[in-house]
């Protein structure tokens, strides 16, 4: 009951704010909406924990501690992005942004659009992670796409238009490899014993009989499955839709394509890793998720270092991470994928955070851009400096921030596992987005004195920033037991052991 | 005894290897022309030879399910999105003719190469002791989707690359087919969903970006860098 319940409610939510009349509706049904999914979402984990794996429909929904972490992780960015983005579009209506009608009608209409599309878009994500079935997993994921593509053209400017149609196009293109290797990954288990046309795709039969599946088809649907859901997750070189979609999108839509988003087109990869390293062992997967995401980190490293607009370096610091998290579950093994579950929810906290702090940053200073951001931010707006300065620390590293201790967890996996040289590369590429994003946002926040006027106080957006805060320094130093045992339960789904 | 051909399964191979030669040759006369409405009604005709093969396939094994997903994709596929894209064509005005980086002739030849290549790959899917289709099917499928990816990067107009990611999916429908007889009809109607889904918005997409621009030359879409 509980999958489905996290299935309809979103899209009762889009209903509710569909046909609303006034914004404030929009505003309460959208938040009522999520935080239901929140709670459904915890308990939902509490099932888990306590069962194992839910299923419902004969197998149709299906979650295990994997997609309950996922769930989870969404679900709290949805809630968090939710209250923050009241503020935030009441801030945009009030300058102009959503367009100058004088009786409102339009603005209107683009919050509309806004509150009706966010929960359809986490209404598919949700999907994605309770979809039993690889092809109606991969439906899910392009669901995702075609959701969100109104949500980066928002502001209808002439760069939106652009990144949404690099956006659509490439995702486009990337989810149809994505769906060839689903085709592949069928082909190769349709003639188990007792697989009947519909239990033929779910993931849950294939996984027990992984050790039968066609190997040569396997191999294939890897290589393909990891082009699409990689291109989803903007693994270089298939990144280049990244920056676009996140520098032009409203900051809370963005918060939710760099975290919750990424988390899903990795979950769908790792679901085919699973099925592949059980069919052909774990070195031909390892390999080639390896290459793909030292590569997403090394190319990240000079784009930050020479950037110039404040959301395109935290877009490149998601490829970063992306592939920091590829790269950890191609060391596999016990270590490299608890590294890899810790790493997906700290980083999930973190650069949502780093987003709405960008936004407020953004919406006082009405530019991205280092070089107008004049003044420094710390003493414009106290509260959003310190809160920005702590979150950047945490998405680079530093310790006592949680990442660091996943991120060392990984380079241990890599040297444990014998990938010296993997261990060596992540900490050498590290090291450089460090330097880069520290140099930047450093001077941003903590700049010589300028002359804009002092930030007024906005309840909504504050507040949203102040809660994840505390649960970033919370879960640096104090990870609650369930979670982290939900955090393990799902490092032992992609592990085996 | 009329009816005789059609219980017999040999001869429906037959039928089914025929309407895929067709596919595959309405695929290179998609790269031959330059017209966007002609690109349109290919790709309609196109669709409706698949759900054709579909429902042969159908007809000759007995799989009722398989009636549905060719059904839809005669809805889908031959109906909506072909009007709505002539549509669209309508009322965007769009009267020139497109040029592709690459001329005629030569990327008429490059996509009969990437057929080859389309029957090297599917050759290493062929076990003569199995059920299911003969690789030729495959071949095409595979085809298809070569020369999709070609159309996309070798005609830079927006709507051209909407009907080439299109045609991908075609390809796809066929490799499924020929391969497994098909998805899971759940999988299936989840695909054509998006199929539909996609072509809308992408279409609303190269309309807004044919007011905005005044164009539908996608390598005007230059400004973010970096």
């Amino acid at each position: 009951m509980l999958l489905l319940a996290l299935l309809l409610i979103p899209v009762a939510t889009a209903a509710a704010s569909y046909f609303a009349r006034r914004r404030a509706e929009m505003e309460r049904a959208n938040l009522v909406g999520f935080g239901i999914v929140a709670l459904v979402a915890v308990a939902l984990a509490a099932q888990v924990l306590a069962r194992g794996t839910v299923s419902l429909a004969n197998g149709f929904f299906y979650a295990d501690a994997l997609s309950a972490l996922v769930i989870l992780l969404t679900a709290l960015v949805a809630v968090v992005c939710a209250t923050y983005s009241i503020g935030y579009l009441r801030d945009d209506e009030q300058s102009g942004e959503l367009g100058d009608d004088a009786t409102g009608k339009e603005q209107l209409a683009q919050l509309r659009m806004y509150y009706t599309l966010t929960p359809l878009f986490v209404f598919s994500m949700m999907f994605v992670a309770v979809a039993n079935n690889l092809g109606v997993m991969w439906a899910a994921i392009e669901a995702t796409t075609l959701v969100s593509v109104f949500l980066v053209t928002f502001y209808g400017k002439v760069t939106s238009l652009e990144a949404a149609w690099k956006y659509a196009i490439i995702g486009g293109v990337g989810l149809s490899m994505a769906l060839f290797g689903t085709l592949v990954a069928y082909y190769a288990g349709h003639k188990l014993a007792g697989s009947d046309a519909l239990a033929g795709l779910n993931w849950s039969v294939l996984a027990q009989h992984a050790a039968q599946l066609d190997p040569t088809s396997m191999r294939l649907a890897f290589v393909l499955i990891l082009m699409g859901y990689g291109t989803k997750a903007g693994l270089a070189p298939m990144h280049t839709w990244k920056p676009d979609a996140y520098s032009e999108a409203p900051v809370p839509s963005a918060a939710i394509l760099s975290t919750a988003l990424l988390n899903c087109a990795l979950y769908g990869l790792i679901r085919f890793y699973i099925l592949t390293s059980r069919c052909l062992g774990a070195e031909y997967p390892s390999h080639l998720l390896l290459l793909f995401g030292l590569l997403s980190m090394g190319i990240s490293v000079p784009f930050i270092l020479v950037q110039k607009n404040l959301r395109r370096l935290l877009a490149y610091s998601t490829i970063e991470h992306g592939g920091i998290m590829v790269a950890a579950l191609g060391l596999g093994g016990p270590l490299g994928t608890l590294g890899l579950m810790l790493h997906m929810t700290f980083h999930t906290i973190a650069k949502t955070l780093i987003f709405l702090c960008a936004g407020n940053v953004q919406q006082h200073f009405k530019t991205d851009l280092f070089s107008e951001i004049k003044g420094s931010v710390i003493r414009v707006m106290p509260l959003t400096g310190v809160i920005f300065f702590m979150a950047m620390l945490a998405v680079i590293g530093m310790p006592p921030f949680s990442i660091f201790q996943s991120e060392f967890i990984i380079v241990r996996a890599a040297v444990d596992g014998g990938h010296l040289l993997t261990g060596v590369l992540i900490v050498l590429f590290g090291t450089g987005v460090f330097a880069g994003a520290l140099m930047h946002v450093s001077g941003m926040i903590l700049g010589a004195k300028g002359d804009t006027p002092v930030a007024p106080r906005r309840p909504w957006c504050d507040g949203s920033l102040l809660a994840l805060a505390a649960a970033l320094v919370i879960i640096g130093f104090w990870v609650p037991a369930p979670l982290l045992e939900l955090i393990r339960g799902a490092a032992k789904v992609v592990s085996g052991q | 005894m009329l009816m005789k051909p059609f219980l017999d399964m040999q001869f429906g191979e037959r039928i089914i290897t025929l309407m895929a030669a067709l596919v595959l040759v309405l695929q290179i006369a998609v790269v031959a022309q330059r017209w966007i409405v002609t690109h349109i009604r290919i790709f309609a005709i196109q669709s409706f030879l698949l759900a054709m093969i579909a429902a042969t396939i159908a007809w000759f094994n007995h799989a009722p399910h398989i009636y549905i997903a060719a059904g839809m994709t005669l809805v889908v596929k031959v109906i909506l999105v072909p009007i709505f894209l002539e549509r669209l064509v309508v009322r965007m005005e769009i009267r020139e003719e497109i040029k592709p980086i690459i001329n005629v002739p030569l990327s008429v030849m490059i996509s009969g190469g990437l057929t080859l290549l389309g029957y090297v790959v599917a050759e290493s899917f062929f076990k003569p002791d199995e059920p299911g289709l003969g690789h030729n099917e495959l071949a095409v499928a595979i085809s298809l989707f070569l020369i999709g990816f070609f159309t996309m990067i070798n005609r830079r107009k927006a709507l051209t690359q909407v009907l080439a990611l299109l045609s991908l999916e075609n390809g796809l429908f066929l490799a499924a087919i020929s391969l497994t007889y098909g998805m899971p009809l759940i999988v299936e109607l989840g695909i054509l969903f998006d199929v539909l889904v996609a072509a809308m918005v992408l279409g609303i997409l190269v309309y807004r970006i044919r007011e905005t621009f005044e164009s539908m030359d996608v390598s005007l879409l230059r400004r973010l860098r970096g």
